[in-house]
């Protein structure tokens, strides 16, 4: 995990560096929001200004990104940014939303003190929100009933947004994002030790196609699904390698999301409890091979270990996969005394398909390794003089 | 594979979930005129040992097996660059992160490349430009090593890194010194000493226990010290190989059982009667 440090620095910076009170700003942004935020580019509104004042920023929405431009002015620092919105959103006025609201409620631009760090998070914060709204007025529009009914039943759930699906070859789309397990479910609770910055979430996205002659005898056909999980949460749980619940003919969400629910569930904490066998895993293979050199204590992917043959000396690499004990480590072997051509290490393939049942206990697990590789190390001996042979 | 357990109270190893930081390990060379002497051809090693076809332990270009008469010999320093580089791979393939810069040890350390880097490209083109001077240095001073390790030690802590220093030296008859005063121990320091055999005219014995001295007095996690006066290319790889393990992970040297044999039965026994000699230990 990169350092805070890392993440204030911007994808590109083509000029001079930001005004130091904006620059607080950002950074305080980036070291306190909970979403991931990317900071696209970084420029300054005069042709050779002394400062930047104004930067695109990535911000996640219905598990994409709009890229905003927030435009301050070096040169009337009180003075509160503009921001730009996308292309696409030329309704989106937030300003507006409050005056036709008329409950008194102000925008953070109301009282907006230059000074205080803790501005530009705030602001942005305010305007997302305003943007989850938005477009879900948006949604609520369209004319199908079907489309309809399904808002209705997920708008409760807290952390839902949607949008449309803009599309110049397609029939138009509606895509919801929805949050699946408790909106306070903690996963890095199920990771001891564990590093990530950011809270991590699971959602599942539905696309359903917009038929506005909505005629009640057909039935409409089922939406596309997918399931899109944060990108820190790949260590723990693969979303890929998840079978989705099948839809069936006439459901609706509200249907399927408590059976989909379960089942991830019962999936992720088999995935916490993999974690425990893992490193168990590890730990089992002391007493065999010796003390491993190094090994990854978190998520336990990773374990290396130094034996010999005779007088041939070689390292194994274990990468243990996620579905352990399921599906079984792979083995890279690596001399120490044969170099390829490139002057890198000989290292073999990775090596699956040797004898394995995950009902063994972790001992038999390690000691039917030990065996394979009694035999297959020789192979490997061998394999390294072959290739210093042919090198010649 | 014995199946009785230890007899000794060893610690069991565990791996509990505390983080493990990417490491950047600074390799210091010596590069006096004993870094440049002659190691043991393999071929002659090969004639009674246990396992028939024996590993190259040269260049790609130098012929495997025995004979090889025209084989220029291979040098300390050669082994040593070769070790390095089969260290940073090693490295590399267990955790991409983990970074590397060089400097070489002649009356005293300077440095070849003091960016550290994972780049395996500039990793190599520092250890290839290691040239051992042709003179015998005098003295050895370790401080401004030790000076250089505090402050990136500091800087590495900052990153949420761990600093290393790796130290290889080469002389049988010079003690390194150092003047470094007692200071919080920020880096982690391990020391692999090629010598001569102990004759008349030598102290290794002198050495390794400055050496050990030296360690002791900065190393913040187990530093290990590993020496080898049998001038095998392929004990020198192996040993590198050891000095892989990462400091927070680490057992006390005493309790070092790696590498193990991975061999049937029967010829683990043979095995077991290995050439190598006892390390060196600091009781004798």
């Amino acid at each position: 995990m990169s350092p805070s440090a890392d993440a204030a620095a911007p994808a590109s910076t083509s000029g001079p560096p930001l005004a130091p009170l904006i620059a607080a700003q950002l950074s305080y942004l980036l070291s306190h929001s909970k979403l991931p935020i990317k900071v696209e580019q970084i420029w300054s509104g005069c042709r050779n200004g002394r400062y930047s004042d104004r930067f695109t920023l990535s911000i996640p929405f219905c598990l994409d990104y709009v890229h905003w431009d927030f435009l301050y002015n070096a040169l009337a620092p009180k003075v509160a940014p503009d921001v730009v919105f996308g292309p696409d959103d030329e309704g989106f006025q937030p300003l507006v939303d409050y005056a036709e609201a008329g409950s008194g409620d102000k925008s953070c631009l109301a009282g907006w003190d230059y000074r205080d760090p803790r501005g530009l998070l705030a602001l942005m914060h305010e305007l997302r929100e305003l943007y989850v709204e938005y477009h879900k007025k948006q949604v609520a529009k369209v004319d199908d009933a079907r489309v309809t009914f399904e808002l209705s039943t997920v708008l409760s759930k807290e952390g839902i947004e949607v949008c449309m699906v803009p599309s110049a070859d397609r029939p138009e789309e509606v895509k919801f994002a929805v949050p699946l397990l408790d909106v306070d479910f903690d996963f890095a609770k199920l990771v001891p030790g564990c590093p990530w910055k950011l809270p991590q979430k699971i959602h599942l996205q539905v696309i359903f196609p917009i038929s506005r002659s909505s005629s009640y005898s057909s039935v409409p056909s089922a939406p596309r699904l997918k399931l899109i999980s944060t990108p820190d949460l790949k260590s723990l749980f693969s979303v890929e390698d998840e079978k989705l619940p099948p839809w069936s003919n006439g459901m609706c969400l509200a249907e399927y999301l408590p059976a989909l629910e379960e089942s991830l569930n019962l999936r992720v904490v088999e995935a916490s409890a993999s974690i425990g066998a893992r490193r168990r895993f590890i730990e089992a293979l002391a007493p065999t091979f010796g003390r491993p050199i190094e090994a990854d204590p978190i998520f336990c992917r990773e374990a290396t270990v130094l034996s010999i043959s005779g007088i041939f000396t070689f390292l194994v690499h274990f990468a243990i996969p996620l579905q352990f004990p399921r599906q079984q480590p792979a083995l890279t072997l690596q001399s120490s005394q044969h170099l390829n051509a490139d002057g890198t290490p000989i290292m073999s393939l990775p090596i699956n398909d040797y004898p394995w049942s995950p009902r063994w206990d972790q001992a038999e697990m390690v000691e039917r390794i030990y065996d394979f590789l009694t035999d297959e190390c020789q192979n490997f001996k061998k394999f390294c003089s072959d290739t210093i042979t042919q090198q010649k | 594979m014995d199946p009785a357990p230890p007899v000794a109270a060893t610690p069991r190893y565990s791996l509990p979930p505390v983080r493990r930081p990417e490491e950047d390990i600074l390799f210091c060379v010596d590069v006096d005129l004993e870094a440049l002497t002659e190691m043991k051809p393999p071929a002659a090693a090969s004639a009674s040992g246990p396992s028939p076809g024996s590993a190259s332990t040269g260049s790609p270009q130098q012929p495997a097996g025995a004979g090889g008469a025209a084989r220029p010999a291979l040098r300390r320093l050669d082994a040593v660059k070769q070790a390095l580089l089969l260290f940073v791979h090693g490295k590399r393939k267990i955790c991409p992160g983990h970074r590397f810069a060089f400097a070489s040890l002649g009356e005293t350390v300077s440095m070849v490349k003091k960016d550290f880097s994972s780049d395996p490209g500039s990793a190599m083109e520092a250890v290839h430009s290691l040239a051992a001077s042709g003179s015998r240095y005098e003295t050895a001073d370790l401080t401004p090593l030790f000076k250089i390790a505090y402050q990136e030690g500091k800087r590495a802590e900052s990153q949420g890194r761990l600093l290393r220093v790796i130290l290889i030296y080469c002389r049988s008859s010079t003690k390194p010194h150092h003047q470094w005063p007692v200071k919080p121990k920020n880096f982690t320091l391990d020391i692999f000493y090629l010598h001569d055999k102990p004759t008349a005219d030598n102290c290794p014995q002198k050495v390794y226990d400055a050496l050990v001295d030296a360690l002791e007095h900065v190393s913040q996690y187990e530093g290990y010290i590993l020496e080898t006066s049998q001038g095998l290319a392929r004990v020198i790889f192996r040993e590198m190989c050891i000095l892989l393990s990462h400091p927070m992970q680490r057992c006390i040297q005493d309790d070092l059982d790696i590498p193990k044999q991975v061999a049937k039965k029967t010829l683990a026994t043979e095995a077991a009667q290995n050439e190598d000699g006892t390390p060196v230990s600091s009781q004798q």
